[in-house]
């Protein structure tokens, strides 16, 4: 049977790999959910040439060559689970990691190297989740005190502690999903919202310890908690919009 | 039973087809078909329901990112090693390459600053290369050299160690001594039997369109390599999903402990050498030289690596050749990080 089917499948599989990759980075943001932004062309390009390496498959390989002892017209085995991310990436992409990831990852930490500038007078301030964090633990001008901050992240219950205490939270990419680290600011108040909820929320510190240092906790006291829809590119720690 | 006697019954209308010689479907695969697509979505949804949902989905996003990100990188390699296999005539390479072998070892591994991209690229180039007539010893050396020290490489490290430039030129070293070191010892003690027989890069064959064998070898080397490389990426999420990082930071305190630690890490994480070096700058809890061993072992030695590596070479091959390689990276990343870092 090592014929005209075999060679048919071939030419299917590298179709089916090619319309994976170009359904997720040409003609949807899916890619987003597994890679930074700049991986767009490389997996752009990916797709196509596998799209046309497919099609060319299908429309020269039909003389055989089996008369050889370098057969390249054999399907690896193996080669089957490549259908499966194929498959996937086409109809049954899963979704950007979220709360359960972050939940079990210690926060990433955040070095600021250079000296604080002086924070601008907008009133709620607009802040990533990054410079927040660094702001209370290495801001010895205590800038941020009294001042009330606005960040967008998603929600990250607690589990175990009292009502009305949960993480805000952004995964953030190096590479891909594989190295996912997540940044978190602990906020009081609040309603209960379930896990993967993308809110933008304003409030001040909460206070303890010496804000500046190390010993100050990286918390806020929410004054409003507002629903926001999630970005399409989740993985950055980027400033709330509007 | 009754299946039996339906295969029968489909296999004789594809066989009479085949005689008459029209193009036919063999008569297994509706069936393939069919279960690829119901086998891993029912899987997954009994997995669905029986465990933890989250955590089924976080794998397969896992899962699905390492393979993505490295699929473009995958196909420059075999690309690459379709191109060498069609296109360079026999002995050009050693021509290149100094006629002593354990010369060559070296040139081999300072030749791979030219390969920009990540350890996927670097197995397929390594079989043509010695397909192509270049001793195994250099190919290994190019192999494992490649994805450490090539320019985007020591830039993202750079990047990710600001201010620490003593971090580069360890890195840079280390994995250049790891590469020539197994380089040599493939010399002393590597045996051919290992090796599975690379028969489809036998280059051009006269009165062969050179472009057919280029897109055929290219088409070949990429399902083959490509099925291994999702074999690896299921490894490492697995891994990924099941050991969560704050398990980590308990072997931060002891400092050799904390080494072996981070190259085991290395192989079971799988992470891109273009990025490993960010993960090993956000692992603040860990001695520098243990961070160094983590960036020279996670481009040679990872579970999508030695996936691909059986695949390519063999199994007898590939556990060999990457516990020898742990064993040698490690060793080198420790006496670079005691007098550098």
């Amino acid at each position: 049977m090592k014929g005209p089917g075999k060679r048919s499948l071939r030419a299917g599989l590298l179709a089916l790999c090619g319309l994976g990759l170009l359904h997720v980075s040409l003609f949807t943001d899916l890619c987003l959910r597994y890679v930074k932004e700049g991986m767009r062309l490389p997996l752009v390009a990916s797709g196509a040439v596998l799209l046309l390496l497919g099609i060319a498959s299908a429309a020269l390989d039909r003389t055989e060559r089996t008369e050889e002892p370098h057969d390249h017209s054999g399907l690896p085995r193996v080669s089957w689970l490549l259908l499966l991310p194929a498959l996937s990436l086409l109809f049954y992409a899963p979704p950007a990691l979220g709360a359960y990831t972050a939940a079990r990852q210690p926060a990433k930490i955040v070095v600021h190297d250079s000296d604080f500038d002086p924070l601008p007078a907008t009133s709620p301030l607009p802040m990533t989740l990054s410079d927040f964090t660094s702001r209370v633990r290495e801001d010895r001008g205590q800038a941020i005190k009294g001042r009330t901050i606005r960040m967008t992240g998603f929600v990250t219950p607690l589990p175990g502690t009292r009502d009305g205490e949960w993480d805000l939270t952004r995964i953030i990419l190096n590479c891909c999903a594989a190295d996912a680290q997540s940044v978190k600011v602990r906020v009081h108040g609040g309603p209960r919202l379930p896990a993967d909820t993308w809110v933008t929320v304003t409030g001040t510190w909460h206070p303890g310890g010496r804000l500046g240092t190390k010993s100050a906790p990286v918390a806020l006291d929410a004054r409003t908690v507002t629903e926001v829809p999630r970005p399409s590119n989740g993985y950055q720690d980027a400033l709330p919009l509007g | 039973m009754q299946n039996t006697g339906v295969l029968v019954e489909d296999g004789r209308p594809a066989a009479a087809g085949d005689e008459a010689g029209t193009p036919a479907p063999p008569r297994y695969w509706p069936v393939l078909l069919l279960g690829a697509a119901v086998v891993p979505g029912g899987a997954l949804f009994l997995l669905g329901r029986w465990g933890d949902a989250p955590a089924v989905q976080a794998w397969r996003t896992v899962c699905l990112a390492v393979t993505v990100q490295a699929l473009p990188f995958l196909l420059l390699g075999t690309a690459l090693s379709g191109a060498i296999n069609a296109f360079v005539p026999e002995g050009v390479f050693n021509r290149i390459l100094p006629r002593r072998p354990a010369l060559a070892v070296p040139v081999a591994g300072v030749a791979g600053v030219v390969l920009p991209g990540c350890e996927c690229a670097s197995v397929p180039v390594a079989s043509s290369l010695i397909g192509r007539g270049v001793t195994p010893a250099a190919a290994f050396a190019f192999l494992l050299s490649a994805p450490a020290v090539n320019p985007v490489v020591l830039t993202a490290t750079a990047i990710a160690f600001p201010g620490n430039p003593a971090m580069v030129l360890a890195r840079l070293l280390a994995s250049l001594a790891t590469a020539v070191v197994m380089g040599w010892l493939w010399l002393r003690f590597g045996r051919a039997e290992w090796l599975r027989p690379v028969v489809r890069h036998t280059g051009h064959q006269h009165g062969h369109s050179r472009w057919d064998e280029f897109r055929r070898g290219f088409q070949h080397d990429f399902l083959h390599a490509g099925g291994f490389l999702v074999l690896g990426a299921m490894a490492a999420a697995t891994f990924n999903v099941a050991v969560p990082r704050s398990v980590l930071d308990t072997f931060a305190g002891a400092p050799w402990l904390s080494v072996l630690f981070l190259a085991g890490l290395a192989v079971l994480l799988a992470v891109c050498s273009e990025a490993d070096a960010f993960l090993a700058a956000s692992l603040t809890g860990f001695p520098p030289v243990a961070r160094l061993a983590f960036m020279v072992v996670g481009p040679m030695v990872d579970l999508k690596l030695i996936a691909l590596q059986a695949g390519t070479f063999g199994r007898a091959f590939a556990v060999r050749f990457s516990a020898a390689t742990v064993v040698v990276a490690v060793t080198c990343s420790a006496l670079t990080g005691g007098m550098l870092l």
